[in-house]
């Protein structure tokens, strides 16, 4: 599964909760809608396993439509940005637990910004 | 002095009596470290931060100070937050720390808690270039925690001198609190697997808004119920049930599943920059006021408490 292009197909998942992803339109980077959660996890690390090998200077992470992200998904984000050969990743409109776990376990990584919702 | 790194841990208490001593043993403490070029941190409460304060004048700038009624008012998180925060950025040659997690003004309800901190040290550093100096107020605390302060300290200070204590056994003291929880009769109650995960973290917010937690408080009680639901379906077999209801104006939640925990360090060992999992029981020790776990054959119970 090629999380990147699904566009609007929900992620099949055993559970209550699911996660789109698609493409940003005119600039680089993803639009993620649902929960990132243990149950939805593969889909968010392969989203951004694929952000990662597409990136160049700035790649964009929508997340208004995001309700909730448990730690585990917000650490994938960071170590993706940690990793990253240079650049910054743009984190847009996240739901409170983004910068709340950024600020508890990775208050110094480089290469993440967050614009406020 | 041999230029080579003593690898040895040291872990004292110190027992004192009035606030002159413990100025006296705590500076000189400090100014030893300073001059053997050891980085030098110190968290004790408010008023004994400001007699080491005053007692260090100018050389106080070369040391990390921090209280220890905030940083570590769950005991929990000293390790991870305070300790291993402090030792990890000076990975270079010895590092000397003044951790003083209890206080007289403890509740019988967190004094478990940092029963076991105490004794969690000793496995956290071992093997580790640390000294770590716990003072305990002899004449406010009580006879059982000086008692205890000998179980999980391998040498005593007391009337200036130090001796080995002969009753050293860190194991018996985290045991010896490892006791079952008890949900309030009135909780309410919500059984979870994997499918209903989202349901189990809404029922909680709604009940944590309902007793009266809002604001980051309650993000953050959203955040720990999520990973230690989570932690219940991926770890403790499956499914768990989540209680939550509010005493002592307190709200506190607790979780029990049939899983076995038996790394006494969960949650408290730093997982590797690089690791994406492993924070879970971490964050909850971090967010919350108290922790207090159960471990048994029969099952785990994670309790939090959030203050309203």
């Amino acid at each position: 599964m090629d999380a990147t292009h699904d566009r609007g197909e929900p992620t099949p998942a055993h559970g209550g909760a699911v996660l789109e992803v698609s493409p940003l339109s005119g600039r680089p980077g993803i639009c993620v809608s649902g929960e990132i959660s243990v149950i939805t996890r593969l889909s968010w690390q392969e989203a951004l396993a694929e952000l990662a090998r597409r990136h160049r200077d700035v790649s964009y992470v929508e997340l208004s439509g995001v309700g909730f992200v448990d730690v585990a998904g917000v650490s994938a984000l960071a170590v993706t940005a940690m990793n990253l050969p240079g650049g910054r990743v743009v984190v847009e409109h996240p739901p409170p637990q983004v910068p709340r776990v950024l600020e508890l376990f990775w208050p110094t990584v480089r290469g993440i910004e967050v614009a406020p919702r | 002095m041999s230029s080579v790194v003593n690898e040895a841990f040291s872990h004292p208490a110190l027992f004192y009596r009035t606030g002159q001593e413990y100025a006296e043993q705590t500076v000189s403490f400090v100014r030893e470290g300073l001059a053997s070029g050891e980085p030098v941190a110190v968290a004790v409460p408010g008023p004994n931060l400001a007699l080491i304060e005053a007692g260090l004048g100018a050389d106080a700038q070369d040391v990390l100070l921090l209280d220890m009624t905030e940083a570590g008012r769950n005991p929990g998180r000293i390790i991870p937050g305070v300790l291993r925060a402090f030792a990890d950025a000076h990975p270079q040659g010895r590092v000397r720390i003044i951790g003083e997690p209890i206080w007289a003004g403890r509740s019988s309800v967190e004094y478990p808690a940092c029963a076991q901190h105490e004794a969690l040290i000793n496995a956290a550093f071992e093997g580790r270039a640390a000294t770590i100096l716990c003072p305990y107020d002899e004449s406010r605390l009580d006879p059982d925690v000086l008692a205890d302060a000998r179980v999980t300290h391998p040498t005593v200070i007391a009337g200036g001198r130090e001796r080995a204590s002969d009753v050293y056994d860190w194991q018996a003291v985290v045991a010896r609190y490892n006791t079952a929880l008890v949900p309030a009769p009135d909780a309410a109650v919500f059984s979870f697997g994997a499918q209903e995960l989202p349901e189990v973290r809404h029922f909680a917010v709604g009940q944590a808004g309902r007793l009266g937690l809002a604001g980051q408080r309650l993000q953050d009680a959203e955040l720990a119920v999520a990973e230690l639901t989570t932690n219940s379906v991926v770890h403790g077999g499956g499914r768990g049930t989540l209680w939550i209801w509010a005493e002592a104006g307190q709200a506190v939640c607790e979780v029990r599943d049939r899983g076995r925990l038996t790394d006494p360090l969960a949650g408290r060992r730093p997982p590797e920059r690089g690791q994406i999992g492993g924070r879970g029981l971490m964050l909850v020790h971090y967010v919350a006021d108290l922790v207090r776990v159960h471990a048994s054959d029969d099952g785990t119970t994670v309790r939090f408490y959030l203050t309203l």
